[in-house]
């Protein structure tokens, strides 16, 4: 099968490739192309790179002893191909695999030619090559053109003949920008006789910003972009600003090897820009399961495995997720170089970075700054008492601020005096030790502990004091928010839970490792964020993993426990303070502290602040102007006769939404590492020996190896690397072509295919690479050759003697991408709106389609203009994506997809011919036509020509009108409904029956092959 | 040769697809010695690898996983033990989804009885199946790799926990083809709760968009847009497709490019289906007798009991997998309610779609499948953050299910659990073995259907699964 049935199918084109090869000098076998297939598919699954599969410790993926070179007839390999006796023959009839005579006779001659092995060719690095020789010097106009032609010279095939100028802009306008032309611009430019209209019409597109949209879609396929996490629960998350970011690398024109650096290792770039660290989230597309109960480290080991394979497929062209649970069978990468790989892209902590606008950054910085002048300005906002009264209108004199000023102080001295009463004087405790079973525990400067790294379902924290306090009565525990922390803590749960929440099982105190009795356990808040059970400091006290307390819906403030000591603890030279967090997913405090007292009685918890209170306890006189504003700042926030101006204030913070965030990769601290293992039969539960970083050994021994993911990053789209110009190159050119030079375009491995004109290839990977690395540059190439412009239409003789256009002796012709689809029609109808970039939006679709997610997720339509915007910013959700981009084989984002199927269903008809997105554009086309002038040919004319673009035929033309006269006249005769076809706004139209008559037109029209082809 | 456009792929995908690796096995016998001019659908129905026993598959899904332990698995042991804690050894190492390993053993909630010749033990909460016991085959070791829902579900469907590999159903369609031309190869049915796999499961994944499971939808168009807009009668569907397939003959005699007979094919077939459809969906066919006999109602469009219906009536007209799927069993609160709950709404109507096939006389081509994504433990979950007592937690190391029809021995129990009911210790069926045997029974052999995608070669049971010889008749 595979190459075999191929060569059957084409046996002159494989020769002709043959001779095109550099390698190869006359009818000489050759390894890389007659030999490697055939042993590949049919040994090295039992003699290949897999040491643990090898049988007979042989392996034929190099040179061996059953090879006698020059002499066949002595060479253990042939005769064991050729046994008549069973038991002998190879390969073993088991394998159910056959080598065919054809093939053995070139064995024969390779090894009668000498047996030489050679370097897989995508692994050695490509060379400019020259351009060979051509005749029709005429027909070529650039140097893509002289590879081609030489090709079909070969096989005495000539080129098709220049597309009409109506294809051409067609085919730019879709393969460049993704719209199609209007009829006026297609026209402008067939009547522009410049030399240089066509030239001038492709700097015009790559200029466009729509541009940046086409493409980005392309590369969004490869990074699984999303608009949801996956799995069950599927919820939306936030990363629309890498979607973005992308749009903008593109059509600023970022080289490609900027474009990898930032996207694999922005955030360790120097000084790295948010920009760069938004780059980032090229990774971050990754799922994430949130369903109650998991196993949060093995899906991110899956993760993990996505990240490696998806580096493998869009940079290197190889199948590195083969060597996830054993060593390669066809490729050299070893089980271990695999998780060397991982070993790169394993050292990352993922947060949500936020991503203010420069509009909601300057919005921030007024806000603040009027939250700071009405903070101030609290202290005149007190209400009088009612034996001092003002006029409403008085002015603010100098008297009347004298008696505020006395009026506030009086007030603040009671309040004060009230609070030495019952402030408590903590000590805080200077950790000793702060461990945990996973999450690594930094003492920060304030002797708070912040949890930081990875996390489990059930995590334990310990804490360990050498106290000074003698007769401890209570502890406190703080739960404190940090920036670093999801939702800015002060809990570390980032999935299933509401970010930045907690749920703290049980806390246990050890003091000289003897248990100390707690009692009388209170907070300052508790809530429960999922089911109905209540919460509290009290219950982590229960002996009950399932109870605890939690303080939900409150983060990015402090809360407060205290327990008492019962009895008192006179004294103790280690204490431990040990938390166990086991709720069905990891739900750790993310950063606390803990302070002891001895002071009497029974204490509650409270919500002043540690500051505050100390500085409460010490005498007024002694203290600084700064410590007076803070403990002035505090009465103002709690003052009960400020309630009214406090409320205005907080209306005041939250008078505009939060800037959006998005996911980034953030390199861990290097003094906590992530390790990374080999895992036996690539199963998370078997991990083996720790892996350090590496790159195969297929691409030879370096001494300055990369060291890290920027290195790794710098690495890919390094000269060292002989794959990803190639790879690239390749990938582009089957987008234009439909086809690549290499068809496998995911595989370069030794199982691949061999690339049709392995000469362009190279030329057009060392073009990209001379001419740093320009995206845009190569696209002009391409489009700008001969080749590209050939006219698409084919003959029987060229169908039967070339069906998959290898060697291009026509146009691509192609049914266009799925998202193309509903552009076009939204284009052509004139619905479509522009908009660059921006939170994602829901155009209308049945609601059944998210009705059968989990969790009927609300499919939230929208409204106005950004119901018809392009489609690469429709809402991406995962386990129910938007059926008609599914149904035209778009993606669903679970996996890295450089290429897509293009199939052709019945289900495609069904959505075209009924679906609401494109009914409403045939009511606006058919609205747009009733409103017109001409006569019913005319309009038909206009109607196709907005659809086809091209000029139409007399007969195209006669059809469409003699249609739209039936519809007319069974609905004037009320067979048909017009005010149920026509959109509601035209239902009381004086035209109602001609508009929908032509919307129903307009529906057939939009339905023809043709207006979704590219030509 | 059946020409089905629905599984018509374009002429360019279907040479791009033989070439790739080692892979499209599948279509190795069958392909070599076609002409590259033969315009026949690439993926018609094509040659079994052996004998098939069935030609169709209704897969009765218990999403959330029933308890075995009120249904099946009768443990009086437990019973006993009822109250105290498994010894930390037995569960330790174990991964859970949310009890802890010093959960108590939960007693079994029902009485059971032994039923028919194969006196196969079941509980007071299965009459229906039990007045069936001899038409069926009991699995009572099978065991899987994950341990929550999204996961294992997707594990029983596409043999990978993690989305994006094609579906069973979808695996058929592309190693069999389809027999309708008028309906798709692969049809979603789904009743009561949440789906936790959600559309991951029925995705083609790697594999043609053609081959993609098709949700049958209660309300609404029973297909997706398979109705025409408003205003659209007959006829002027008739007319738009005429003048659509006149444009389109018109551009193949001038371009020549195949795709477009294939795309002519394709609308003319959707217009079939849009009869089809709403045909297939209309039970006034359907008599008093055999309504009642499921528990279905003409009027009670989304209900398992009418879902179990469509299930033979797409079968019957064709279409080759059905996924039917229960969502509801996820009892991590009271077990005892909600089996009772979930076994009323569903054990009469999966006995009458056993009896109803055998009636027709279609049982022999049928293979219908029970099962959920794994089992229920034998130690009792309760949680009162959650709210939760007297439930049990996810259990994958051991399960019951059921299968009958073509080629599986009726009336047999094969395999059995340790006193617990915690590990399986005789006869353990994998699920990935499950798959395999599916496969078997349908003329294909699961290490030869093989897709290479993006250079790799892949099969349903990836590099695991064995036949259950002990199942086959």
């Amino acid at each position: 099968m595979n190459e075999l049935f191929q060569n059957r199918l084409v046996p002159s084109m494989t020769a002709v490739l043959l001779i095109l090869f550099s390698s190869f000098a006359s009818a000489e076998i050759s390894f890389n192309y007659d030999i490697r297939p055939i042993l590949a598919a049919n040994c090295f699954e039992c003699h290949g790179p897999d040491q643990n599969a090898r049988k007979a410790k042989l392996r034929l993926d190099q040179p061996s002893d059953v090879l006698s070179p020059g002499k066949p007839t002595e060479s253990e390999l042939l005769r064991r191909l050729t046994a008549h006796d069973v038991d002998e023959r190879m390969p073993p009839a088991e394998s159910k695999r056959t080598i065919t005579s054809e093939q053995i006779g070139k064995i024969r001659q390779w090894i009668q030619e000498g047996a030489k092995y050679e370097k897989h060719w995508a692994f050695i690095r490509p060379s400019k090559p020259e351009l060979p020789p051509v005749d029709r010097k005429s027909w070529v106009r650039n140097d893509i053109d002289r590879f081609v032609l030489a090709r079909l010279e070969a096989e005495g095939l000539r080129p098709s003949p220049e597309a009409d100028r109506y294809a051409l802009a067609k085919r730019l306008f879709l393969d460049l920008v993704g719209l199609p032309p209007t009829p006026e611009e297609a026209d402008a430019f067939a009547g522009d006789r410049s030399p240089m209209a066509y030239e001038n019409l492709v700097d015009r597109l790559l200029k466009s910003e729509r541009y940046g949209e086409r493409w980005a879609r392309k590369w969004l396929d490869i990074a699984r972009y999303s608009d949801t996490n996956g799995y069950e629960k599927d919820r939306e998350r936030s990363i629309w600003p890498y979607r973005d970011w992308v749009i903008n690398a593109i059509n600023s024109g970022m080289p490609f090897d900027r474009f990898t650096i930032e996207q694999i290792a922005g955030d360790m770039l120097p000084n790295a820009r948010v920009s760069q660290r938004v780059a980032t989230g090229f990774h971050r597309n990754t799922m994430l399961n949130e369903e109650g109960g998991i196993d949060p480290l093995e899906f991110r080991f899956y993760a993990m495995v996505d990240r490696v394979s998806t580096t493998g497929t869009a940079w290197l062209g190889l199948t590195l997720m083969c060597a996830q649970c054993h060593t390669h069978k066809y490729d050299p990468i070893t089980h271990t170089e695999y998780y060397q790989i991982m070993d790169y892209l394993n050292n990352a902590d993922e947060p949500d970075l936020s991503v203010p606008t420069r509009e909601q950054s300057r919005k921030q910085k007024q806000v603040d700054f009027q939250v700071a002048m009405a903070e101030k300005n609290l202290v005149n906002k007190f209400p009088f008492p009612d034996k001092i009264k003002f006029s409403e209108k008085a002015k603010e004199t100098d008297e009347v601020k004298k008696l505020r000023e006395q009026w506030v102080q009086k007030r603040f001295n009671a309040w004060l005096n009230a609070e030495r009463e019952i402030a408590v004087h903590w000590s805080v405790l200077k950790p000793t030790k702060a461990t945990s079973t996973l999450p690594k525990m930094r003492i920060l400067a304030d002797h708070s502990v912040l949890a930081t790294g990875d996390q489990t379902k059930r995590d334990i924290y310990k804490t360990s004091f050498k106290p000074t306090l003698k007769n401890v009565t209570a502890m406190r525990l703080e739960v404190l928010p940090h920036e670093s922390l999801p939702a800015g803590g002060p809990g570390f749960a980032y999935y299933e839970g509401p970010k930045g929440d907690f749920f703290l099982s049980e806390l246990t105190v050890r003091a000289n490792g003897e248990p100390v009795k707690m009692t009388d356990a209170t907070h300052t808040y508790a809530k429960n964020a999922i089911g109905r059970g209540k919460v509290s400091a009290a219950l982590t006290l229960d002996g009950d993993g399932g109870t605890g307390w939690s303080t939900a819906q409150g983060t990015g403030k402090r809360h407060v426990a205290v327990f008492n000591f019962d009895p008192p603890l006179k004294a103790a030279s280690e204490l431990e303070v040990e938390m166990l967090f086991e709720r069905h997913y990891p739900a750790g405090i993310g950063r606390y502290r803990i302070s002891l007292t001895d002071n009497e009685g029974t204490l509650t918890a409270r919500t002043i602040p540690h500051d505050v209170e100390r500085l409460i306890l010490t005498p007024s006189t002694g203290w600084s102007a700064e410590d007076r504003e803070q403990v002035f700042a505090h009465f103002l926030s709690v003052d009960e006769s400020l309630k009214k101006a406090r409320a205005e204030l907080d209306k005041l913070r939250n008078q505009f939404p939060k800037a959006p965030t998005t996911l980034v990769m953030q390199e861990r601290p290097a003094d906590h590492p992530r390790p990374t293992f080999r895992h036996h039969r690539g199963e998370f539960t078997q991990p083996k020996e720790q892996v350090g970083a590496g790159i195969p050994a297929l691409f030879g021994k370096h001494s300055n190896a990369p060291q890290n993911r920027l290195e790794f990053a710098k690495w890919l789209v390094s000269e060292r690397n002989p794959l990803t110009a190639r790879v690239v190159m390749n990938r582009h050119w089957s987008t234009f072509f439909g086809r690549g030079l290499v068809r496998t375009i995911e595989d370069f491995g030794t199982q691949s295919s061999p690339p049709s004109h392995p000469r362009l290839l190279d030329w057009l990977a060392t073009e990209f690479v001379a001419r740093g690395w320009s995206m845009k540059g190569m696209h002009k190439w391409i489009v700008m050759s001969a080749t590209y412009r050939q006219a698409s239409s084919v003959t029987a003789d060229l169908l039967e003697r070339d069906p998959n256009n290898v060697l291009l002796a026509r146009g691509p012709r192609k049914r266009i991408e799925a998202e193309m689809v509903r552009d076009l029609a939204l284009s052509v109808s004139g619905l479509i709106t522009h908009q660059i970039g921006g939170p994602s939006v829901f155009p209308p679709q049945p609601a059944s389609v998210t009705d059968i997610a989990y969790g009927r997720f609300k499919w939230r339509t929208s409204d106005g203009e950004a119901r018809f915007r392009r489609s690469l910013y429709t809402f991406a959700k995962r386990t129910a994506p938007f059926a008609a981009y599914l149904t035209f084989d778009g993606v669903s984002g679970e996996s890295c997809i450089v290429r897509r199927e293009r199939s052709n269903t019945p289900l495609q008809a069904l959505t075209l011919l009924n679906d609401q997105v494109f009914n409403e554009s045939a009511q606006a086309l058919g609205r747009s036509t009733a409103d017109g002038t001409g006569s019913i040919a005319a309009r038909a004319k206009k109607l196709l020509r907005t659809c086809l673009i091209r000029p139409v035929a007399k007969q195209e033309i006669q059809w469409l009108a003699a249609y739209y006269k039936a519809q007319v006249a069974r609905i004037n005769a009320g067979d048909l409904k017009a005010g149920q076809i026509v959109a509601p706004t035209d239902r009381k139209s004086k035209k109602l029956n001609q508009i929908a008559a032509w919307t129903m037109t307009a529906r057939a029209v939009l339905n023809f092959d043709e207006t979704i082809t590219q030509e | 040769m059946n020409s089905n456009p629905l599984l018509n792929q374009t002429r360019r995908q279907f040479f791009q697809d033989c070439g790739v690796g080692v892979g499209k096995i599948a279509l190795a016998s069958t392909m070599a010695g076609r002409s590259i001019a033969n315009q026949t659908s690439p993926i018609a129905p094509k040659r079994h690898h052996h004998t098939p026993k069935v030609k169709n598959v209704i897969f009765l899904f218990q999403a959330g996983a029933p308890s075995q332990l009120e249904l099946f698995d009768h443990k009086p042991k437990l019973a006993e033990l009822e109250g105290k804690p498994i010894p930390p050894s037995v569960i330790q190492g174990q991964r859970y989804a949310f009890i802890q390993p010093d959960a108590a053993v939960l007693g079994p909630r029902f009485k059971f009885t032994r039923h028919g010749q194969s006196g196969a033990e079941l509980s007071e909460m299965l009459p229906h199946l039990g007045a069936i016991a001899d038409e069926i085959a009991v699995l009572k070791g099978c065991t899987t790799d994950q341990f929550n829902h999204a996961p294992a579900q997707l594990f029983y469907n596409t043999g990978f926990g993690v989305p994006g590999r094609p579906a069973m159903g979808s695996w058929l369609s592309y190693g069999l083809g389809s027999e309708a031309n008028d309906l798709p190869s692969f049809v979603v049915l789904k009743s009561a709760g949440n789906l936790s796999g959600g559309a991951a499961l029925w995705s083609s994944g790697f594999l043609p968009t053609t081959h993609v499971g098709v949700p049958f939808r209660s309300t609404g168009d029973p297909i997706l847009n398979v109705a025409n807009p408003a205003g659209y009668d007959q006829k002027a569907q008739r007319d738009t497709l005429d003048l659509i397939g006149k444009m389109n003959r018109r551009r193949l005699g001038l371009v020549g490019d195949p795709e477009i007979e294939t795309r002519i094919n394709s609308y003319e077939m959707a217009y079939r289906m849009q009869t089809r459809a709403p045909e297939l969906m209309d039970l006034k066919g359907e008599s008093e007798h055999t309504l009642t006999m499921y528990g279905a109602s003409r009027n009670g469009s989304g209900s398992y009991a009418n879902n179990c219906l469509l299930a033979r009536r797409l079968i019957e007209r064709g279409v080759r997998f059905v996924q039917v799927y229960h969502a509801g069993w996820d009892h991590h609160s009271n077990v005892e309610g909600g089996v009772r709950g979930q076994a009323r709404l569903t054990d009469r109507s999966s006995a009458a779609l056993i009896k109803d096939l055998k009636m027709r006389g279609m049982l022999d081509e049928t293979l219908v499948v029970w099962s959920g994504e794994f089992g229920r433990t034998p130690m009792v979950e309760s949680n009162s953050a959650l709210g939760r007592k007297l439930g049990r937690d996810h259990h994958p190391q051991a399960f019951t299910c059921w299968m009958a029809g073509g080629g599986i021995k009726p009336g047999t129990v094969i395999g059995a659990t340790d006193e617990l009911g915690f590990h399986v210790v005789e006869d353990k069926v994998h699920v990935h073995d499950i798959q395999a045997t599916i496969l078997h029974l349908l003329g294909l052999d699961h290490e030869r259907l093989i897709y290479t995608f993006q250079g790799r070669p892949y099969r349903l049971t990836d590099v695991h699964g064995h036949l259950v010889k002990k199942i086959l008749a």
